[in-house]
């Protein structure tokens, strides 16, 4: 793995700035790689053995995902929205995994590790650098169940959902008078009043040479736009 | 796991943790030790002292008593030059100086180890001069049943830097004194300075190896600088001429005898015009005048720093200033005074 002074200000241009999410973000990784015996994470030889499980959609994630090289398409990155300023680090070969915790009174203590820093921000991040990792974490050995729905690798299982016809991979689908329905279909869903609609320049594709595509180089798409009903 | 007994069930069980006894302008400390098996003559004596139940521990894997906690504690935060004993009194372990020499305390990561959950540690300030055998900190886990990864955790906090109490002895510096001022040196006045500084100086267990006179000449008081360094001292220490009068050539000197880093001005009050500098290595300290009219000063807390290998720069010198405002009490009682212990 590259040094932390390297891997920060990647993920810190990759997320978009450089801030205490960053640092304790980064250190999360490396230390995660290093509990579960991941030396070069992002390698190709390594890259298959290894999933994270974050407890948070904030800055932290992203420098976890970074580091790692984790992503939610490779289905080695895994979201579970708890809240928590937590990720958990699982080496699929070995078995083992790592629940990594953000201690809460790092905070208060970024005054005592950097005292001569009066400003907050900056305070934080020196602070942050300085710390060992017993003070900025706590680490569980836990036990990880993961179904084989959630394995990356090729579908598992498609089923059809009764009731809209929707495709459903994966085992997502709720089980309802024993028959299969969608995650819409069944109401546990986080939009409402779902209604098909058109919308402008239907027919554009990227590949052919259509006139909405012409049009769409001169720069007045947008004056062609109407209003969806 | 800790279970709830009967005091009147409990002969023939060991006592889980140690029994304190108050007999008030009599007596205080452990009336049953940890261990102690409780017979029949002892229920009495445990129920006078308030005792109704007893708890009677049974260990799960993960778990140890605070007694074995508290050595791990005292493990992770026993730095260089401290001595303890793994005999817990009441679940507490003190954390003793191994020789005379200056206390230091890992601020940080004393904060940081007091804010995991059941574990505590409170110590004499930093930069306390400490007897062989003193009591410099104590520690001990707070339940009588703790987990073992959190105490474990809470020593490599402590331990971070190699403990976060240490104790160094004050090496003995040969001191070459200059006392700079045209009055003095003429004979117009009668210096004081020498005589206070050597007494200081003697205190901490140093020798004055030489005392010089200079007039405010910087010439002169250059010279007197490099004859010290080169008769072998290792440590400098020169008063008068650190103010900002256009006679105050004192600065200008240490800087033309080859000073760097130098830093003027610290944040204690007596000692606002000191200064710290360092001439082939060799640390030089600059005395202002109120070292004359006070009996301590930023000197007191800056001198036994220096004898222990500790290096003094702007940020030590800026970092007094919280608790470096001395009270001038009509009678002094320094060291035992807020005076420097700000840090
Ligand atoms: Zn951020
Ligand atoms: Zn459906």
């Amino acid at each position: 793995m590259q040094p932390f002074e390297i891997l920060l200000e990647s993920s810190a241009k990759a997320h978009g700035h450089l801030c205490p999410g960053q640092i304790v973000g980064v250190r999360m990784a490396m230390l995660g790689c290093r509990l579960i015996g991941l030396s070069e994470p992002t390698r190709r030889d390594q890259i298959k053995k290894l999933i994270v499980y974050v407890e948070m959609d904030r800055c932290t994630a992203d420098a976890v995902a970074h580091v790692t090289g984790v992503k939610l398409g490779r289905r080695s990155l895994k979201f579970v929205d708890y809240g928590i300023m937590a990720a958990t680090f699982f080496n699929l070969e070995t078995g083992k995994a790592f629940r990594i915790i953000s201690t809460e009174e790092a905070r208060d203590l970024a005054a005592v590790y950097a005292p001569e820093i009066a400003e907050k921000g900056s305070r934080q991040l020196a602070a942050y650098k300085r710390m060992p990792d017993s003070v900025l974490f706590r680490v569980q050995k836990v036990h990880v169940n993961i179904d084989e729905c959630d394995l990356p690798g090729p579908t598992r299982r498609k089923i059809v959902c009764s009731v809209c016809g929707q495709m459903i991979r994966d085992k997502r689908e709720s089980m309802i008078d024993d028959r299969p329905v969608c995650r819409p279909c069944s109401g546990a869903c986080y939009f409402t009043h779902a209604r098909e609609v058109s919308w402008p320049d239907m027919n554009w594709s990227p590949g052919e040479q259509t006139p909405a595509n012409r049009t769409n180089r001169d720069g007045d798409a947008g004056n062609r736009r109407f209003a969806i009903q | 796991m800790l279970k709830k007994i009967n005091v009147e069930d409990a002969v023939g069980t060991r006592l889980a943790h140690d029994i304190t006894e108050i007999r008030p302008g009599e007596f205080k400390g452990p009336a049953f030790r940890q261990g102690h098996e409780v017979c029949n003559e002892d229920i009495c004596h445990l129920q006078k002292l308030g005792k109704n139940h007893l708890y009677l521990i049974d260990l799960a894997d993960d778990e140890i008593h605070e007694n074995q906690a508290a050595a791990i504690l005292a493990q992770g935060l026993a730095g260089e030059g401290i001595r303890w004993e793994d005999n817990p009194k009441e679940g507490k372990i003190g954390l003793h100086a191994a020789m005379d020499g200056l206390l230091s305390v890992d601020a940080a990561a004393l904060a940081a180890f007091n804010m995991v959950d059941e574990v505590m540690c409170a110590t004499l300030h930093s930069h306390t001069l400490a007897q062989k055998g003193q009591l410099v900190a104590a520690t001990r886990a707070i339940p009588l049943v703790m987990k073992r990864a959190p105490v474990e955790r809470a020593a490599a906090i402590a331990a971070q830097h190699g403990g976060v109490v240490s104790v160094k002895a004050l090496k003995k510096a040969k001191v070459g004194l200059v006392v700079t001022g045209s009055e003095v040196f003429h004979g117009l006045i009668e210096d004081k300075f020498a005589p206070i500084l050597s007494g200081k100086v003697t205190d901490l267990g140093s020798e004055v190896a030489g005392v010089s006179f200079a007039p405010d000449d910087e010439t002169l008081i250059t010279t007197a600088i490099r004859n010290h360094i080169d008769s072998g001292c290792n440590l400098l220490l020169l008063s008068g001429g650190m103010s900002v009068d256009p006679d105050d050539v004192t600065r200008k000197a240490i800087r033309m005898a080859g000073a760097q880093e130098v830093n003027y001005g610290a944040a204690a009050l007596p000692g606002a015009m000191f200064l710290v500098a360092s001439i082939d290595g060799i640390p030089l300290l600059g005395v202002p005048a109120c070292g004359l009219h006070h009996r301590v000063t930023v000197l007191d807390l800056v001198l036994p720093r220096i004898l222990a290998g500790e290096k003094i720069t702007k940020k030590e010198l800026a970092f007094i200033g919280h608790g470096g405002l001395c009270m001038d009490c009509p009678e002094c009682s320094y060291p035992h005074c807020p005076f420097g212990k700000g840090m």
